[in-house]
């Protein structure tokens, strides 16, 4: 399955590589028994660019990014880097990742890990370059297996940065650091992103996407529901809700004014989400003077994410959300 | 291969840290040498070898046979705690990552290998000629190269908490039953048969025949050669299988 053949070379700045995205998904399917992990996941990701991979815990996230490693292979479509297979790009140094929980070789000190771990790369960063950006210089002389959940978070993230890579993908790497360390972390992936290269990472809080990233992806259920600026995207979940009763009018009338996203109708009421909710109150009094028992309430960030996500979120992790907001 | 070999020697390193490894594989060796060396150093074996060199080759053999099986344990830990998928990001390639697990589970035995032997030259009252420590500890060292293979498959094969009774329960059955606890002489002559189509009991003979200054019998090559083919076989097999799954 070589579908990325076709693709036409719309952005020249990688030089070399057959396709022109840093990252080219296409078609990708992947189930683990019964269980619909990935469910055709399209995506294409230009070199320089910041991307989100936002979603719930169970949205496919991670196998998704697993796909675009190579480390599992899908079931049907394919997942290109550069151009390339993910091990090609993999074995010439162009993708670092930090993986979610992967532990660290037990009986070594911080540097020896990152030493080994250098070893294992044709041109990798000077360890001591990876160590500073990491912001793990100062742990340096401490044994891996004595470190703190967010010191050993950095630690993976030097991992990522030793190939010295054009992508780097992160899948959810600010799990268990603190406020202060996780706004470190992002400094120095910033900083590190600077140099154009292409940033993939996963998260589950909405805030966090918005904050660091220049395009968000939403993913719920093995698909894309979303795609966009933090900015659209939280333009789609910060809108507001207005519920009254509205003699003589249909949902279907409701739906076709401006700015409304949707309407459900809930036990006799219109319940009218919508980004200008002053506008359409107003065209909504003039239309019907019957309304009554009007309410508008914000849609705050867990239930606007979480109908972003759809009724796969039925686990969603509400606190994360919250806490995103 | 450089990146391999290097990849080995890191990892050979981060082994010898480990306490727990260093005290099982070369202390108690050590410890058993000592203990037996001074109930029957003394006496003369059968075979016309003074106890002492008997007992330090038996040993010897045992902690070198122990570190590299136990080298290869390390490696289910490794696949269970993600590290191996961290490894798959690297520029290692499979085959690589099979050599350098090799090169590690032989590169671990050489302490204990040392230790045995240098206890038994300095308390021991061993007295050997330079060329015959030499040649004896590298035909034990070349000899335990299907234990590093045994080492491979346990590791592929097994998960963190079965490979630790796995590899303990191969190592010390094949010990007792290769003779490397109490001469083979105070067995039923059965044992003596089995004894003889096992790795241990031709490591111990190999080191045996080096000491003494004979060559090595074609029987014992032959056997430890046929384990290193069909361990090596079973390896790759089991690795291709845990690739999969990791």
């Amino acid at each position: 399955m070589t579908t990325s053949e076709h693709s036409t070379r719309t952005s020249p700045r990688t030089g070399p590589a057959a396709d022109g995205a840093a990252i080219r998904l296409s078609g990708l399917h992947k189930s683990f028994g019964s269980v619909r992990a990935v469910r055709g996941i399209d995506l294409t990701v230009a070199p320089g660019e910041v991307v989100a991979f936002l979603g719930p815990n169970g949205a496919g996230k991670s196998t998704t990014i697993d796909l675009l490693l190579g480390l599992t292979k899908p079931d049907s479509g394919t997942a290109r880097l550069f151009g390339g297979v993910p091990d090609a790009a993999v074995s010439a140094g162009r993708v670092g990742a930090m993986l979610q929980s992967g532990a660290l070789l037990p009986d070594l000190t911080v540097r020896e890990l990152i030493r080994i771990f250098a070893a294992l790369h044709r041109n990798p960063m000077p360890v001591g370059e990876a160590m500073l950006r990491a912001g793990i210089d100062d742990i340096a002389g401490q044994k891996t297996q004595n470190l703190s959940g967010g010191q050993a978070q950095r630690v993976r993230f030097a991992l990522a940065l030793v190939p010295d890579p054009d992508v780097v993908v992160l899948d959810e790497p600010t799990v268990a650091m603190d406020v202060e360390v996780r706004r470190q972390f992002w400094a120095s992936m910033r900083e590190f992103a600077a140099g154009g290269r292409t940033v993939l990472f996963a998260t589950h809080y909405l805030q966090e996407a918005d904050d660091y990233a220049d395009r968000v992806v939403v993913i719920a259920d093995g698909r894309i529901i979303a795609d966009g600026t933090g900015a659209s995207i939280k333009a789609r979940v910060s809108g507001r809700t207005l519920s009254a009763v509205i003699p003589g009018a249909s949902e279907q009338l409701l739906r076709a004014m401006d700015t409304v996203t949707d309407v459900e109708v809930v036990g006799g009421r219109y319940a009218v989400h919508c980004d200008d909710s002053d506008a359409v109150l107003r065209l909504l009094l003039a239309r019907y003077p019957q309304i009554h028992d009007i309410e508008i309430t914000q849609a705050n960030l867990e239930q606007a994410f979480l109908q972003l996500t759809g009724s796969s979120s039925v686990d969603a992790p509400s606190t994360s959300a919250a806490k995103g907001a | 291969m450089t990146m391999t070999l290097n990849y080995a020697w890191m990892s050979a390193l981060s082994t010898f840290r480990n306490a727990k490894f260093v005290i099982f594989t070369a202390a108690l060796p050590v410890i058993m040498f000592l203990l037996f060396n001074g109930l029957y150093g003394d006496q003369t074996s059968s075979a016309g070898m003074s106890a002492g060199v008997y007992l330090m080759i038996s040993m010897a053999c045992y902690g070198a046979i122990g570190a590299s099986l136990n080298a290869g344990a390390r490696i289910a830990l490794e696949r269970q705690t993600g590290w191996n998928r961290q490894l798959r990001l690297t520029a290692l390639s499979p085959q690589g990552y099979m050599i350098a697990k090799a090169v590690v589970s032989m590169l671990v035995a050489l302490p204990a290998l040392a230790l045995v032997f240098l206890v038994g030259g300095v308390v021991g009252h061993v007295h050997l000629s330079v060329g015959s420590w030499l040649l004896t500890a590298l035909v034990i060292w070349i000899s335990i190269i299907p234990f590093a293979m045994l080492g491979l498959v346990i590791g592929f094969l097994g998960t963190p908490d079965s490979t630790q009774p796995i590899s303990m329960l191969v190592y010390i059955g094949l010990s007792i039953l290769g003779g490397l606890w109490v001469p083979l002489e105070n067995f039923p002559a059965v044992m003596t048969t089995i004894a003889k189509v096992l790795p241990t009991y031709w490591v111990a003979e190999n080191g045996r025949d080096a000491a003494a200054g004979v060559g090595v019998s074609a029987t014992g090559v032959l056997v430890l050669v046929g384990w290193t083919i069909l361990l090596g076989l079973v390896g790759m097999a089991a690795y291709r299988r845990s690739g999969r799954k990791a």
